[in-house]
């Protein structure tokens, strides 16, 4: 079924009432399972994704689906960022299974991999692992995003330092690739049915700075538009950042006053920052 | 069938273990009691996608997610054999009569013909990270969760629609954490939960005709019913899988993968909850041999779905050998020592433990059987702790 | 499982230190591609692309199969990829790795999804009978940028493919041999190119067309940017890396566009050499059968 957009250049409201900078509601969470070393619940609108975090360790025996293997494998001066993706049969409106061999996954995997590698300082572990494993429990567009958002923020969790947050989103604009109109809009955020039906791409970017990690279109637009979408796009992953930012601190603060962290360490480290 | 990847632990520390769990009463690493189920956090209703769901967090941090999902599905009357074809149509329509007919009394054995057909009605598919999910320990947990859900013989008949359609349940089963200890008694529960929380939605077409449904959500009924007017208990209960194992002649319930690892037989052992009422029904419904039923004075009777062994880890190791006998060390007579090596293996040492060779005596079984049906004991536990998780 | 050697210390040096100096190891700017060779095969639907010492064959043919069911109106289209030992050393037989995986998803972005065969035009009888296109792509020789000359190979292969002319007349679908009918070429909508840059640098401030296998192996990120000479974006594809500014891709993504203008007239002119020659043989072959008679 089309999306309407007619009505958009009436109200400038989308099919879900938002504006056309607006992102959906994000909720984050950190530190969310006692066993792993880090671990995050990221939602953005109704995609929802947990991530889990184990290492840095010794490279384990080979298993199947950590098909993203960095060159070297464990055994070079970096450390490897291996990423697993299970997306939940019941993840999607209609039950789809979808296999661990999927092209789409192991392209997710690999490029999730290959963002955080460039953030991650993976010098500091030679010859060792570090396994992402994410967990996709309900999507509604905008999935790669969110997939980079949890992974950030459970690598955060698991303590491995890394140069600074790598923040993604999703930007479209609002007239499909044949109509070549110049006051087409650029939109922040898409969801299911506007990705299916606009042309969109993902940005993630590294921290404050406008410095593109990934950026990835998958439908046709004009290339006059990309400036547009791409600004866009830029400018969510600055305020995604500062959402992400918030809620570390948010923890951080918490876990001080628990004392769950042992103050005197704890406090000098968050001044510094 | 492995219990859990390898644990590692010394000579001495399995001995501790050994030692420290045999005692009477036992010392659990822990300090729980030898019936102290871990300490768990559970929510159901978290994602609205589904028609159920429910997440379980274990202190350990092991952490599982359970989603269901129906679709309708037209009913297939075709067997594979032609006999076989013969006798399923007629089955179905039987079932079909006696639904519109007695609109309510049940006929026990029509149940269970739905139930021989109630295999396909439902698939259950589980997810480890780390893990392929043709991995034979994947599939046999599956199996082993779908065999104690399809048990108690009325699953298939919640699924009924009518003599063309059914509904198919599709259980995704997510282990969030790494398997840190064995995860049989975390999905279970989980999925427990997930199904008492699912609602399927309200039936508003009548007899064979293609059918539609109601849109409100708040009027959908519940796959397990509510006993109306007691807020919020469900009328027959999903099946719950327990972990117990002995060690000499304690038994301990829930153990952790340090306990699992001493281990002389461990069981999973499915039960069922099912209405007193009914309960006079259950003994001409009983299947199996092991099926048996114990009422409680309580008003919930216990019902015995299955029984499965779960290998320790200590059975997937070779025992040692000890390096006199060992031709690798030069004891090229090895062979005609034999019988003398052989009563030297089994000597025992001080402090040393040696993993049991050979099976699970038949009386360890029972008493292990018998010690999760008792009243008011673990299993009368763990479903008063499911029931007062609050169904969103 | 088998490993490509990496470029020693010294190696990787020398190509950083000359590229920050605007210079490359075999003399070429960098944004300029090594020379392209594109080659047709006596049958139709076969391509060989060469750029440099990267050899890309591909093959196109067509078949007559049942569409799926959910989509009847329909035809199929695939695209293989194949990298094998032949290649480099590092592929193995029958088990992809993350460059095939890749390859083949980014093919699939540019050519199947952007649209450029007119999958509709491949349906026979509805829900009954269609065409199945398939390409296979076979990497023959690695060295640096397999993505954009399998992707011109690909292109070049389906637009030089004909598929055996069809009839329907009451019901009855007929398939006509070459020999009885001239085979005709498949609907074609654009023509979409890869052009990928790659980075180098701290900040991945250098960046570079055509990388060469050495490049490869030090690049810190690489973007692949698929466009059609109309300027439409077919797909961007920067999976990972290191960041480089944003300007920075706004400008590969228009130098970009130059290229595949570049790319589309050269299929152009070789597509109409190409027919030109058969043309020309083909009248010989009528006058040579005239004079029999």
């Amino acid at each position: 079924m089309p999306l309407d957009t007619s009505a958009y250049s009436l109200a400038l409201l989308r099919v879900d009432g938002r504006r056309w900078n607006e992102l959906r509601r994000i909720h984050a969470q950190i530190r969310t399972q006692a066993a792993a070393d880090g671990s995050s619940y990221f939602e953005m609108g109704h995609t929802k994704v947990m991530c889990v975090v184990n290492g840095p360790s010794e490279p384990g025996p080979r298993r199947g689906g950590t098909a993203a293997a960095a060159p070297g494998g464990g055994q070079s001066k970096d450390a490897e960022v291996a990423v697993s993706i299970v997306v939940a049969g019941f993840s999607s409106v209609d039950r789809k299974r979808v296999g661990r061999g999927d092209k789409r996954i192991l392209e997710l995997q690999s490029t999730i991999s290959s963002a955080l590698t460039a953030s991650l300082h993976t010098h500091l572990y030679p010859h060792s692992t570090i396994n992402i494993s994410l967990h996709v429990l309900s999507q509604d567009g905008s999935l790669l995003a969110a997939l980079i958002n949890a992974a950030t923020l459970a690598c955060v969790d698991a303590g491995i330092p890394m140069t600074d947050y790598v923040a993604a989103c999703t930007a479209g604009s609002t007239s499909t690739y044949a109509a070549n109109d110049e006051s087409a809009d650029p939109l922040l955020d898409l969801n299911h049915q506007e990705e299916q039906e606009l042309p969109g791409l993902t940005v993630a970017t590294l921290g404050d700075s406008d410095r593109v990690a990934v950026l990835v279109c998958e439908s046709r637009v004009q290339v006059g538009r990309l400036e547009g979408m791409l600004a866009v796009g830029v400018d969510g992953c600055k305020q995604v950042r500062e959402i992400l930012d918030r809620v570390v601190r948010e923890k951080g603060r918490r876990m001080l006053q628990e004392g769950t962290v042992e103050k005197g360490v704890g406090l000098d480290e968050m001044d510094m920052d | 069938m492995a219990s859990t990847q390898h644990v590692l632990l010394s000579p001495a520390e399995l001995a501790y273990l050994h030692a420290s769990l045999s005692l009477t009463p036992p010392i659990r690493p822990d300090g729980r009691t030898p019936t102290q189920f871990r300490p768990l956090v559970a929510e159901t209703g978290i994602l609205p996608g589904t028609n159920g769901s429910a997440r379980i967090c274990f202190a350990d941090g092991t952490e599982a997610i359970v989603g269901v999902k129906a679709e309708v599905e037209r009913t297939k009357l075709s067997r594979v054999g032609p006999a076989d074809e013969l006798e399923g149509t007629r089955l179905v329509g039987d079932v079909v009569e006696g639904l519109a007919g007695a609109g309510g009394t049940e006929n026990i054995t029509e149940k269970e013909e739905i139930a021989t057909n109630g295999a396909d009605w439902v698939e259950l598919s589980v997810e480890i990270p780390g893990y392929r999910d043709d991995d034979a320990g994947t599939a046999f947990l599956s199996a082993m969760l779908a065999e104690a859900l399809l048990a108690d013989g009325e699953f298939a008949r919640k699924l009924y629609i009518n003599r063309r359609f059914h509904w198919k349940l599709y259980l995704d089963i997510l282990l969030i954490s790494p398997p840190l200890s064995y995860p049989l008694p975390l999905l279970s529960l989980t999925t427990h939960l997930a199904l008492l929380s699912t609602r399927l939605p309200r039936l508003k077409s009548e007899g064979d005709e293609d059918p539609f449904f109601d849109d409100d959500w708040a009027a959908a009924p519940y796959l397990y019913p509510r006993r109306k007017g007691d807020s919020g208990k469900a009328t027959s209960k999903p099946p719950v899988s327990l972990l117990v194992m002995a060690v000499g002649n304690s038994i301990i319930f829930d153990p952790s993968k340090e306990e699992l690892a001493v281990a002389d037989v461990a069981l999973a052992v499915s039960i069922g909850e099912a209405l007193s009422s009914s309960s006079t029904s259950l003994g001409k419904k009983a299947t199996t041999e092991d099926a048996m039923n114990l009422d409680d004075g309580e008003g919930r009777s216990l019902r015995l779905l299955s029984v499965r062994t779960i290998d320790p880890p200590s059975r997937l190791t070779p025992p040692g050998v000890p390096n006199a006998t060992n031709s690798a060390y030069g004891a090229a007579t090895a062979t005609q020592k034999q019988p003398e090596a052989r009563t030297a293996e089994l000597e025992a040492v001080e402090g040393v433990w040696k993993a049991p060779r050979g099976g699970a005596k038949p009386l360890v079984m029972a008493a292990l059987v018998q010690k999760v049906l008792e009243k008011g004991g673990v299993a009368d536990e763990v479903l008063d702790a499911l029931d007062a998780v609050d169904l969103v | 499982m088998p490993r490509e050697a990496e470029p020693s210390l010294n190696e990787k040096q020398f190509i950083l230190q000359a590229l920050q100096e605007n210079l490359r190891l075999d003399g070429r700017q960098l944004d300029q591609y090594r020379p392209l060779e594109l080659t047709f095969g006596d049958e139709y639907g076969v391509a060989q692309v060469s750029l440099g010492k990267t050899k890309v064959f591909a093959k196109a043919s067509a078949e007559v199969t049942v569409p799926y069911t959910d989509r009847p109106l329909d035809g199929v289209f695939t695209i293989m990829t194949e990298l094998s030992p032949m290649a480099s050393p590092a592929f193995e037989v029958n088990r992809p790795n993350e460059t095939e995986v890749l390859l083949s998803r980014l093919l699939e972005k540019t050519v199947r999804r952007s649209g450029a065969l007119d999958t509709e035009s491949l349906c026979l009888v509805a829900g009954q009978k269609c065409w199945s296109v398939r390409v296979d792509v076979h990497v023959l020789s690695h060295d640096g940028n397999v993505i954009d000359a399998s992707c011109l190979a690909v292109v070049a292969a389906l637009r030089h493919f004909r598929k055996s002319d069809t009839s329907m007349e009451g019901g009855v679908l007929t398939v006509y041999t070459p020999a009885e009918r001239e085979p005709v070429p498949l609907g074609w909508l654009h023509s979409p190119f890869c052009v990928t840059w790659s980075f180098f640098g701290d900040e991945g401030e250098t960046a570079v067309l055509d990388a060469t296998r050495a490049e490869e192996q030090i690049r810190v990120g690489s973007c692949t940017i698929s466009l059609n000479r109309h300027g439409e974006i077919c797909q961007i594809a920067k999976l990972g890396g290191t960041p480089v500014e944003a300007v920075a891709l706004l400008q590969c993504t228009s130098l970009a566009l130059t290229k595949v203008k570049e790319f589309s007239t050269v299929l152009d002119r070789k597509l109409a050499e190409d027919s030109k020659r058969r043309d020309k043989s083909g009248r010989a072959a009528e006058l040579t059968a005239e004079n029999d008679r």
